[in-house]
């Protein structure tokens, strides 16, 4: 009789679970709550005892993996010579790389000799000016990466307006997109980048290189990656280091020839009798 | 003596929620709760009451987070039967005792996962279960040794006195 009625309960029990599962879930949890925590003062030093058990016989080897340990700490020890070697080359071969400049682009090397003083505007101040034949508009470098314009030239000495300042607006491609934007300064160490026609391609990691438009600056000089800020907005990580600013290339830029005689590029029978330059082929039509 | 059914429960469960190993294992533990409801209810029937009974094994179904009910139901039923047959596996030896526990163990795993089939509820592996079954049938001579000798739940001899001197 007593028998019936706990089976009954029991599969009564398993019915509910089976038609409405979550209820008694939550009840296994609460017996489980109710329950286990109390075997928790049990469980550690048991456990522990059956882990020593398996450990038992790793210290039987503590001895001889104490030696493994330290020869291979001793390789460890020498390849970690041998990285540092291998990057710090890496870092001379690819600052030369980054430097490869178009072979007409020669350069002037000034020394910096003085900040630009105020907090709002980013520029210093170099040694080499109009005597050594300096033009306004002339980009800078340092070793790794752009620097800035030159904007103000003087006898002796020039500023370069650097990329984190405010006025600074500087056509960019950004690569491996190949989309153009504008890098433009905002006084601080990042600058962002405007204009980015599809922000979706474009990828925190990307390299930023100058693309040369308007002719006013030389194509492919390394300005950086891009970088995100916490907000998303875009932002150029600079390449070259700010922090130490010594020696600055300022690189003599020829800009191309202005074409003032547009209709004579097809034809050199319109208004004049004779090409007005050596690239007017005439054209045969 | 019941008192004790409890606690050999708890510490079982407790066996079975140790946590050693997190990652699951291919072959699975023996079902020490039944085994041990098993051997009681050949020695010492009374010791093991249907609701006591009823109740670890339910206990043990939802700790050990299988359908609750339907194992503790086959398993009472097991335990029943053995008690029924008591009487005559007490005059017989060990092997007919543990052939009668095969063929019930046998027997309520197929018909639990039959009925777990029917009803079309998640089962674990047929595999790592027959092999629980298997260790179980395998450790039952160990475990009807352990409560022989170490628990005392012997098969009762004519004259046997329970605690409170009533017959056993």
């Amino acid at each position: 009789m007593l028998l019936v009625v706990v089976s009954l309960v029991l599969i009564a029990t398993f019915l509910v679970w089976r038609i409405d599962s979550p209820r008694v879930e939550r009840f296994r949890a609460q017996v489980t709550d109710r329950i286990v925590p109390n075997f928790d003062w049990a469980m550690a030093p048991v456990t522990g005892a059956v882990n020593l058990f398996h450990d038992y016989q790793s210290y039987n080897r503590i001895a001889e993996q104490n030696q493994e340990l330290h020869r291979e700490l001793r390789k460890m020890q020498s390849w970690k010579e041998a990285a540092l070697q291998l990057e710090q080359e890496n870092a001379r071969l690819l600052d030369l790389n980054s430097v490869r400049l178009d072979p007409r682009l020669t350069f002037i090397t000034g020394v910096v000799l003085a900040d630009s003083g105020s907090p709002f505007r980013q520029s210093v101040l170099l040694n080499v000016g109009a005597r050594d034949g300096l033009v306004d508009g002339w980009a800078t470098m340092d070793g790794i990466g752009l620097v800035g314009r030159i904007s103000g030239v003087a006898k002796n000495t020039s500023r370069v307006i650097l990329l984190t300042d405010a006025s600074s607006r500087i056509p960019v491609t950004i690569q491996p997109s190949g989309q153009r934007a504008i890098v433009a300064g905002d006084n601080s160490a990042a600058p962002p980048i405007n204009f980015i026609e599809s922000p979706d391609l474009v990828r925190p990691g990307d390299r930023v290189v100058s693309s040369g438009d308007g002719g006013v600056f030389p194509a492919g000089l390394v300005i950086g990656q891009v970088a995100a800020d916490p907000s998303g907005r875009l932002r150029v990580r600079l390449a070259a280091d700010y922090e130490r600013l010594k020696f600055l290339r300022v690189l003599r830029s020829h800009p191309t020839e202005p074409v003032t005689d547009t209709a004579n590029i097809l034809t050199n029978n319109i208004g004049t009798s004779e090409p007005t330059s050596g690239e007017e082929a005439p054209a045969s039509e | 003596m019941r008192g004790w059914f409890i606690v050999l429960g708890l510490a079982t469960l407790f066996i079975h929620l140790l946590p050693l190993n997190a990652m699951s294992r291919p072959w699975a533990t023996p079902d020490l709760l039944l085994g041990f409801a098993f051997a009681w209810s050949v020695r010492k029937p009374a010791y093991v009451p249907i609701v006591l009974l009823g109740m670890m094994l339910l206990l043990s179904d939802l700790l050990l987070q299988r359908p609750p009910g339907l194992w503790a139901f086959l398993g009472l039923l097991c335990c029943e039967s053995l008690k029924g047959r008591a009487k005559r596996l007490r005059a017989s030896n060990f092997a007919s005792e543990w052939l009668t526990v095969i063929v019930m163990l046998a027997g309520a795993t197929i018909s639990y996962r039959i009925i777990l089939a029917m009803l079309l509820v998640d089962q674990p592996n047929l595999g790592s279960q027959l092999i629980q079954t298997i260790t179980t049938i395998l450790y039952y001579p160990v475990i009807a040794f352990a409560a022989h000798v170490f628990m005392g739940v012997r098969k009762g001899i004519p004259g046997d006195l329970d605690t409170r001197g009533g017959s056993l």
